[in-house]
């Protein structure tokens, strides 16, 4: 039937340019992500003020980005797999549109840093905590862009590495506070920061599970879920049995 | 009777068969028709074909990156450069974003054209120059540029004139300033052994002209980096009595006079007035480097000629140049006569300078001499329209 040939070859088409807009805003935020980073390690008072003023443009894509979700919903009716990757670029969205505000708050925090010199350990690690960031929002994007849910499910892992480096330079942050190089105002600053770029990381890796729900239609949640149902279970049955056991421990991993 | 329904049979027999016969000739007709139809739609789609195809290799010629954007704004065809940046990833996406918002730009206001570069942050260093063109019919054309290498280049080439001002004109300075101390002091002491006394001002006068050329140079390179000219109405007449100004020392010192002849005194050229200036003076200072003490140099403008040009011309009964030079005297560091050149302490920067100035202002110069006679420089420039005597008086009356 035509008719229908050409509602799916539409929908694929919108669905299409969807993923394309998606992956614009991504370049968006990876740009802020630099920028950010490099108003803040070069003291850039200028670059940190019109990066905060460029999240506007960033809003403006990820609500239009939203709306062309809302639209494809309400009029095209997608099932499975096409209705499967509109839900997971909402969510996506959201993720890419939220880690730009954090690099946003990078960009404050570097005002609020104003004249406070950096001993070079710290920047060292602002710089390396950042290329991961960068690193892991591209490999997520790569992962929806190219529908590759293995890649978004390894993410998780990938994401280790930030993580180790935020717990470094948290350390770093006590030496260098104990040495008396930075005061405790510049330390709590420092240790807000490296949150915002370990927060990137977290999106980046609620992005590759959207891209494997949108891939396998699994979700990391169903499986908390169904640990929780294993523990009621349980605990049903332990109440049943007269057994007292308070703490049913982390249920296995579903295979 | 038989033979009634036999003729009736036969009419009827002979009725079918004509109709037969004629719905055979019309569907021959229909069938010869539809194959007509046929060929002329396929050769019209091997012509549009043919057509694209020839479009397709007139853009996979273009130098750059090439994308076609049709009347909706979607990318139709491209060359490979330009496909580069069509449903990009990461720093690529944002140049296709540039590309789409200029494209939007054109097709909707009223400019043909517009360009930007795009910069993505990060490493490595990427820089691509974007511009839109609408394209007749709908839709417009984007072209792409990768010009990092030419924005380095332009960088390093202006860290390296500001870097020789600071690296070499700050010491060269002391060294002229502590030199001429020297002179002075030893001047005034009775005992000072004479040949030092020499060597100082030898040593003096080198610092001078050292520092003098850096100071050309750096002139040169910002007339030539010149991003942002200036342009604003300069009466030449009064640039060109500036220019003088700055050269009477010289000319008092050997005598010669400078004769300054008008042939319109409100023509105004739309350009940089220090530059216009500091052309000029290169001009005269040359003549009266050049010329016999207690001769003539005469600065003449001509009358605006027809192709709305004003020449200034720089006259003066010197020495000459030699035919064979008149060609490359307006390089950098090209000196007729090296060791003359030294005596008078030029720079060899002078009328490149001059040249420089002329490029930048649409303009042109021209040099010619007779060896013993003298030499003539003239330096063309667009003269500004409104500044012709009778239009003059027109606008101040409006």
């Amino acid at each position: 039937m035509p008719d229908n040939h050409d509602y799916r070859k539409a929908l694929h088409n919108d669905i299409d340019e969807l993923r394309v807009e998606v992956v614009r805003l991504a370049a968006m935020v990876g740009d802020v992500i630099v920028r950010a980073t490099e108003a803040l390690l070069s003291y850039d008072m200028d670059a940190a003020a019109e990066l905060i003023m460029h999240d506007d443009e960033v809003d403006a894509l990820s609500i239009d980005i939203e709306e062309r979700c809302f639209k494809l919903l309400a009029l095209q009716q997608p099932m499975a797999s096409d209705l499967r990757a509109i839900v997971a670029s909402m969510k996506i969205n959201a993720d890419i549109e939220r880690s730009g505000d954090l690099m946003v708050n990078v960009a404050k925090g570097a005002r609020r840093m104003y004249g406070v010199q950096l001993p070079p350990r710290l920047r060292g690690l602002i710089q390396q905590m950042s290329d991961e960031a960068d690193r892991l929002l591209r490999l997520a994007v790569d992962a929806f862009s190219d529908r590759n849910g293995p890649l978004g499910a390894a993410l998780n892992d990938i994401d280790d590495r930030l993580d180790l480096l935020q717990a470094e330079f948290v350390q770093a942050i006590f030496e260098a506070h104990a040495a008396g190089d930075i005061d405790l105002q510049a330390a709590v600053q420092l240790a807000v920061i490296c949150r915002y770029y370990e927060r990137v990381g977290d999106h980046a890796v609620n992005i590759g599970e959207r891209v494997r729900f949108m891939t396998d239609g699994r979700l990391p949640e169903h499986e908390g879920a169904a640990r929780v149902k294993a523990r009621q279970a349980m605990a049903a049955s332990a109440e049943r049995f007269g057994v007292d056991n308070g703490d049913p421990g982390e249920a296995p991993d579903s295979p | 009777m038989i033979v009634a329904p036999a003729v009736v049979l036969v009419a009827l027999l002979a009725g079918l068969a004509g109709w037969v016969i004629r719905g055979s000739v019309v569907r021959r007709d229909e069938g010869r028709l539809a194959r007509a139809e046929h060929a002329a739609v396929e050769a019209e789609r091997a012509r549009a074909e043919a057509a694209d195809q020839r479009l397709q290799a007139v853009i996979d010629a273009v130098p750059q990156g090439a994308v076609v954007y049709d009347r909706t704004g979607r990318p139709t065809m491209g060359n490979a450069l330009g496909r580069r940046f069509i449903d990009a990833r990461h720093r690529d996406a944002l140049v296709e974003l540039a590309a789409r918002e200029l494209v939007a730009a054109v097709s909707h206001n009223g400019a043909h054209a517009a360009r930007r570069p795009v910069e993505p942050a990060g490493t490595p260093r990427m820089v691509v120059d974007v511009q839109a063109r609408r394209l007749a019919g709908g839709g417009a054309i984007v072209l792409l540029e990768d010009t990092t290498e030419r924005r380095r280049l332009e960088e390093v080439r202006r860290d390296f004139v500001a870097n020789i001002s600071h690296e070499l004109r700050t010491p060269i300075g002391a060294i002229a300033l502590l030199t001429e101390t020297m002179v002075v002091e030893m001047s005034a002491a009775v005992t000072a052994p004479e040949p030092v006394l020499r060597l100082a001002n030898r040593l003096h006068a080198e610092a001078v002209r050292v520092s003098r050329t850096i100071d050309d140079l750096l002139l040169l390179s910002r007339i030539e980096n010149d991003e942002e000219p200036v342009r604003e109405a300069v009466v030449v007449a009064d640039a060109l009595v500036e220019a003088i100004d700055r050269v009477a020392g010289a000319a008092h010192e050997r005598h010669i006079e400078i004769r300054l002849d008008l042939a319109d005194r409100a023509v105004r050229i739309r350009g940089d007035r220090r530059q216009l200036v500091s052309a000029v003076f290169n001009l005269l200072d040359n003549a009266v480097k050049y010329s016999d003490a207690n001769s003539l140099v005469v600065l003449r403008t001509l009358p605006v000629d027809d192709e709305g040009n004003v020449a200034i011309e720089v006259e003066d009964r010197g020495i000459g140049i030699p035919a064979r030079d008149l060609d490359r005297i307006f390089e950098r560091f090209y000196r007729v006569d090296q060791a003359r050149s030294r005596r008078t302490g030029g720079t060899g920067l002078g009328l490149s300078i001059v040249r420089h100035v002329a490029e930048n202002h649409d303009g042109r110069i021209t040099a010619r001499s007779c060896e013993g006679e003298g030499s003539t420089f003239v330096l063309t420039l667009p003269a500004d329209p409104r500044s012709r005597s009778g239009t003059v008086a027109a606008t101040e009356v409006a």
